[in-house]
């Protein structure tokens, strides 16, 4: 007894039950979502932010890019194709370096953008493949935040440099130049100036390793005002590899100096750029040296070299040519006169950041913009996209109630845009449809109109437009009298009413209401915000360089959520902190954040949810990274805000932005945060991370679409993700854990008629949306995965016929098997070519079906629906009228498929000895199938086999019940049958044969 | 006190699995001795796998050979005529086109990698170092719910477009009974060149002493794969070599008259 207890324990057996038995409360999900799986729909028509693009030094086919927010990506066709090779890790990538030495293997990413706009993410370390991308390793420097550069030296790949820009909300002593000796094991900090300067570019002379270039930018940032430049900020040079480092500034303006860029000319290494940001404006832009940085010459300081300076402070020069600097900037510019006079780069998205040359041809370049990469034939002249990218930043996302449902939402630079959950072929980027300019963030749908609102960036417009007839109008509410200035948020927002229709609410520092859809407004409340002026100098923003593109906006309201029980009843967060709620309709305010134990103050509210199960009950998603807290916040109160708990784990990485409550399940949460998607089954006391296809990208917002129960996530770097149907979620307890198998719940089935005709020319080399499954799924979990034995997955119908075998799913958690609700094709009468028409396989009828899982020797089974699509219209009588017909033709064509092999059997035995039944029995055959040609357009003419199966599958591929003319047409079919048969009856007569062996017919049929 | 026991006796287990180094090659030795010992997969000579796939409600029957010489094909039966897919002789990689139903050679490099590929018969870790193939422990990863050992092999270089690739491989052994559960590598060549195709395996069942996986789900990583269930291995059938031989296409004389 002793020894079997033992037995089980090892093999794991009770393990299950001893921690449920200590733990009863808590549902980990850890390891549980099985084939619950993240389906992408980008779209990458606009593609998203790009912070670096790195070449191979020899294979110009191969590219990697490094994006703001959507990971690395590696091309190996000179950027036709993309995969993502970093999607475990942090998706805000700052640098990629290659081993110029190991090129194939070794990689280097830094993460943690460089751009530091206002919705920058942020990174967590350095990191190191091995092995082409396949396995990473973090090597250090996880307190960086922001690496803006890697250079590994070409003559020792154990020497690393790296370039900390580092935090831009907070001082940081993790930033400046790093070293490392011996491959990236151990880092010294080899040029520091102070906690607010970084390093923001960084350069090695290409003929002598040891020369080094290092531009030192102080900087930062808070959520109202950014600050660049300033006595620390300057431009250095090691000859030494580092150890000591001199100031070059001769030629350089007086006074503070902003973000520098250091550029080398590969093909003459004494040739440098930069481009400075100084106090004068006559003293801006690019400045060059031609003795290695001894003496420097202003060159240029035009508006595309001088504009903002911490978005697009980067100078190329052309490895082949001295001569030529490109400059990025709001449309790049190009110099082909050492840097005198430059011109724009060819058309393309704006917001430059990057460019490369091929590594043998200077007129193929590649350039990243705050629009994806693009490509250039001819040194920059014309653009092209690369298609096949990803990459959009939603900031905000919302679904409808079509079939299929729409998914609507804004992109940082990009517009507000809708498109289709699925679509004929695919989501391709001809789906999606533009509903709005500039920076963009809510897109709702009026709950019954044909209505879609949108919004640019600080509420500068808010757009309402009907969508049927192609009418726009601006919304906007304006000042009156007495009004004092409207503060918007640059992510201002909007938002619905779930009772009333026509309602619409805005935040400015008031909660502005309309009941006639933004015709007209009316303040609800006073200024909910803390209104500190000391917070409102956006006017003076920038540093060096004034920058007040309203992004700094503050002291404003960014979340507003009417309770969908009670319209009286309103939350609104702020991003100074407040969380306000009236429970008459604005009549009355409270601010409960005072009653919020453990939050910093002034931490940003950033949503709220409303519960739908409990009108007491909401959720707060707290963040604070623009004070350098990257803590996750989450309070729950079920009194109005009297108390509040937080339901934060440390199983949470990442600061959160959103939180989205289950419809069903009250403990059923999802948690967006800025390393992906966490859900928890118990309500907060536990979560877990999704990774099922769900890159560690940031999470801004989550809908939950009520038809389908599909999550659908805004992220801000990966597009549109859904997870289809989480439904499975809402049953797990820890109780199931004990069931060998256990099957989910599943609505009925719709078999889908409606079909289309997916167009895939012109998308081969675009990224192309999933589609979701249209089949029957069969769900259930296993709490073991199975490895060992038989397990097979039968469909039955209720009276235990076997109507088709599936691929069982063994995985640990949730399993998902599809089945296309058909049974087999027929067998075929066997002739010389195929009968294409044969291989289609007809629907089962609508009804109760079983799907029974065998494990060894257990059997567990499950019922499940299957029902008519209504779309198609047709009555129970049609429906059957044209199952029967289809199976009457299913059944011929096996019939006649005995028949032949009969046939052919009997030739078999009479063609020595019975010449004339032999050519009988041959010419009968050529009747009834194809006897030479081929599959393609050496076809011969069509026999009975070729129509009735031709017949058949017309009838299975229509929606329709079969027309007069079907029905003429398989009167015709029939008739020819019989005679085949009659023919053939009287030919065995005369063949005279006894005891031919033959299968009996359903063992033939089924073998 | 008999619980107190065990607990103590399952947390010593514990350590000691947790404590315990493990290297590639106590792994692989593991899983042979598991899977039915080394003298019992060093005397298979072939494998006949009869199975099926059943792709949107049309079930594909499929035959799959595969011997010890390298000698490989899949033979597919529809409508009674016989597709033979992947056919390999030792030299000559063919395959039946579809619409002519004719013999069809494999291009030259895909042939050349297919002879690289000769040795990996019945498993690819048998004798691995003899093969001049490496294999490194990379460390313990969860995989599918399941804890396992991720093990690289990297096998001979293949030709890609006439450039030499490394050819490497990624499996995940069960880390309670040692057998592999995924294997994942990069597609080589192809328009998906550069994705990270996966195939896992179940259902593991013995035959002739050894246990082979009858589930096979293939597909790309993160994506739902293909199934195809094994109804029957038989080890060491009778081939005629012939079925292997690609079968040069003889004018017709009749035709010519």
């Amino acid at each position: 007894m002793k020894k079997f207890i033992f037995i089980l324990l090892i093999s794991g057996g009770l393990w299950p039950l001893l921690t449920f038995a200590q733990s009863n409360e808590i549902i980990s999900a850890n390891d549980l979502f099985g084939d619950l799986r993240a389906r992408h729909i980008g779209p990458a028509l606009m593609s998203g932010r790009i912070n670096d693009l790195e070449t191979h030094p020899s294979n110009p086919r191969i590219l990697y890019v490094g994006t703001a927010g959507g990971g690395v990506w590696k091309s190996n066709d000179a950027g036709t194709t993309f995969n993502p090779i970093f999607d475990d890790y942090c998706q805000s990538i700052g640098a990629i370096a290659l081993d110029p030495n190991n090129p194939d293997n070794i990689i280097y990413v830094g993460t943690g953008e460089t751009w530091t706009r206002n919705s920058v993410s942020i990174g967590d370390g350095l990191y190191k493949s091995m092995d082409g991308g396949a396995n990473w390793k973090k090597i250090g420097l996880s307190k960086s935040e922001r690496i803006a550069n890697i250079i590994v030296n070409p003559s020792n790949s154990n020497e690393i440099y790296v370039a900390v820009l580092g935090a831009l909300w907070s001082d940081n002593e993790e930033r400046g130049v790093f070293k490392s000796t011996d491959g990236g094991t151990t880092w010294k900090k080899i040029l520091y100036v102070n906690q607010k300067t970084g390093c923001a570019d960084l350069a090695m002379d290409p003929k002598n390793p040891n020369i080094l270039y290092a531009s030192m930018w102080e900087f930062r940032r808070t959520a109202w005002s950014f600050e660049s430049g300033g006595e620390s900020s300057g431009l250095y040079k090691s000859m030494d590899a580092g150890k000591t480092w001199d100031k070059i500034h001769t030629g350089f303006p007086q006074g503070k100096l902003g973000r520098l860029a250091i550029a080398i000319a590969p093909s003459s290494p004494n040739i440098l750029y930069t481009v400075i940001e100084a106090e004068e404006d006559a003293r801006k832009g690019l400045y060059r040296s031609d003795d290695a940085g001894e003496n420097w010459k202003q060159l240029n300081n035009d508006f595309g070299i001088t504009v903002r300076p911490f978005y697009f402070s980067k100078i190329v020069v052309d490895p082949r040519n001295s001569d030529v600097v490109i400059k990025a900037g709001l449309s790049g510019s190009i110099s082909r006169d050492g840097g005198k006079t430059f011109k724009n780069l060819g058309n393309m998205h704006s917001d430059i950041h990057d460019i490369v040359f091929d590594v043998k041809d200077s007129e193929r370049l590649y350039v990243g913009t705050d629009g994806g990469v693009y490509r250039s034939w001819n040194g920059g002249t014309t653009m092209e996209i690369c298609e096949n990218l990803p990459l959009s930043q939603f900031y905000h996302v919302s679904v409808d109630n079509a079939e299929p449902y729409n998914v609507y939402g804004g992109l940082q630079d990009n517009g507000s845009w809708y498109g289709p959950s699925s679509a004929d072929g695919g989501v391709a980027a001809r789906e999606w449809n533009s509903v709005g300019a500039g920076d963009g963030f809510r897109v709702l749908k009026h709950p019954t109109k044909n209505i879609v609102y949108s919004e640019m960036q600080g509420a500068e417009n808010v757009w309402r437009i009907d969508v049927e007839n192609k009418l726009v109008k601006t919304i906007q509410p304006l000042p009156a009298k007495g009004n004092p200035k409207f503060r918007f948020n640059w992510n201002t927002p909007i938002a619905l009413s779930e009772l009333q229709a026509d309602r619409l609410y805005i935040g400015s520092q008031f909660l502005h209401k309309s009941e006639d859809r933004g015709d007209t407004w009316k303040i609800i409340s006073p200024d909910l915000t803390t209104n500190d002026k000391a917070k409102q100098e956006q006017v003076n923003s920038g540093g060096l360089s004034k920058d007040n593109s309203g992004a700094e906006n503050h002291t404003t309201i960014f979340s507003i959520a009417e309770s969908p029980l009670d319209e009286n009843i309103i939350w609104v967060g702020t991003d100074d902190g407040n969380v306000q709620l009236t429970t008459d309709g604005g009549k009355n305010w409270t601010n409960t954040t005072a009653n919020i134990v453990g939050l910093p103050k002034y931490t940003w509210a950033y949503h709220i949810e409303a519960s739908s199960h409990n009108k007491e009950t909401a959720y707060v998603v707290f963040e604070g990274h623009s004070t350098g807290d990257f803590n996750p916040y989450v309070f729950k109160t079920s009194d109005f805000g009297k108390t509040w708990k937080s339901i934060v784990t440390n199983e949470i990485n990442g600061f959160a932005r959103n939180i989205q409550e289950d419809f069903v399940n009250p403990d059923l949460l999802f948690l967006g945060t800025e390393f992906g998607l966490y859900i928890t089954l118990d309500g907060g006391k536990s979560w877990a991370k999704f990774t099922q296809n769900m890159p560690a990208v940031a999470v801004h917002y989550i809908e939950l679409q009520k038809q389908t129960n599909d999550l659908v996530l805004a992220t801000h770097g990966r597009g549109i993700i859904i997870i289809d149907d989480i439904s499975p979620l809402r049953e797990i307890t820890p109780q199931i854990f004990t069931e060998e198998v256990r099957f989910f719940a599943s609505k009925p089935t719709v078999m889908k008629d409606q079909s289309g005709f997916g167009v895939s020319f012109g998308t081969e080399t675009q990224f192309v949306g999933q589609n979701p499954s249209s089949a029957a799924q069969i769900k259930y979990l296993l709490p073991k995965r199975h490895t060992f034995g038989k397990m097979t997955l039968e469909i039955k119908d209720m009276n235990d016929n076997l109507i088709a075998t599936l691929g069982a799913g063994k995985s640990k958690g949730i399993n998902i098997v599809n089945w296309s609700y058909s049974i087999k094709q027929p067998k075929v009468a066997k002739g010389k070519t195929f009968s294409f028409g044969g291989f289609a396989s007809p629907r089962v009828k609508a009804g109760t079906y079983k799907a029974v899982i065998t494990k060894g020797n257990q059997v567990f089974e499950h019922k499940f629906d299957l029902i008519y699509d209504k779309h198609a219209n047709l009555s129970r009588q049609d429906r059957e009228l044209q199952f029967k017909t289809t199976m009457k033709l299913y059944n011929m064509t096996q019939e006649l498929a005995y028949l032949v092999y009969e046939l052919d059997a009997f030739y078999e035995a009479v063609k020595e000895k019975d010449n004339k039944t032999a050519t009988a029995l041959n010419a009968l055959k050529e009747s009834l199938v194809i006897t030479s040609g081929d599959n393609y357009v050496g076809s011969a003419e069509p026999q009975l086999r070729e129509k009735m199966a031709d017949l058949y599958s017309k009838l299975v591929a229509n929606y329709d019940k079969p027309s007069s003319n079907e029905i003429d047409n398989l009167e015709m079919i029939e008739k020819r049958f019989e005679q085949a048969k009659a023919d053939f009856s009287k030919l065995k007569k005369k063949a005279k044969i006894k005891n031919l062996t033959l299968k009996p017919y359903e063992d033939f049929i089924n073998e | 006190m008999k619980t107190v026991k065990l607990l103590l006796l399952a947390f010593i287990l514990v350590v000691s699995a947790q404590s315990y180094a493990q290297t590639a090659d106590e792994i692989i030795a593991k899983y042979f001795e598991n899977s039915g010992g080394i003298a019992n997969w060093k005397s298979i000579e072939g494998m006949k796998m009869i199975a099926k796939i059943n792709q949107g409600g049309m079930v594909i029957p499929l035959e799959i050979i595969q011997l010890k010489s390298g000698k490989q094909m899949t033979v597919i039966n529809f409508q009674g005529k016989t597709i033979k897919q992947g056919v390999f002789d030792g030299e000559v990689l063919w395959s039946t086109n579809f619409m002519t139903q004719k013999a069809e050679k494999g291009d030259q490099e895909t042939t050349d990698n297919m002879k690289l590929q000769k040795n990996d018969f019945p498993d690819p870790f048998l004798n691995y170092r003899m093969k001049g193939y490496q294999a490194e422990f990379l460390g313990k990863e969860t995989i599918d719910g399941v804890e396992t050992f991720k093990i690289k092999l990297t096998k001979n270089p293949i030709l890609v477009d006439g450039v030499k690739e490394e050819n490497v491989s990624y499996y995940f052994f069960d880390a309670e009974n040692y057998v592999p559960l995924i294997v994942q590598s990069e597609i080589k060549s192809g328009p998906m060149k550069g994705q990270v195709s996966e195939a896992k395996f179940s259902d593991y069942q013995e035959v002739g002493g050894v246990y082979f996986p009858y589930s096979l789900t293939q597909g790309l990583k993160g994506q739902a794969g293909q199934t195809i269930a094994i109804d029957k291995i038989e080890l060491n059938p009778q081939i005629d070599p012939k079925e292997f031989s690609f079968p040069e296409e003889v004018s017709n004389p009749q035709e010519n008259k």
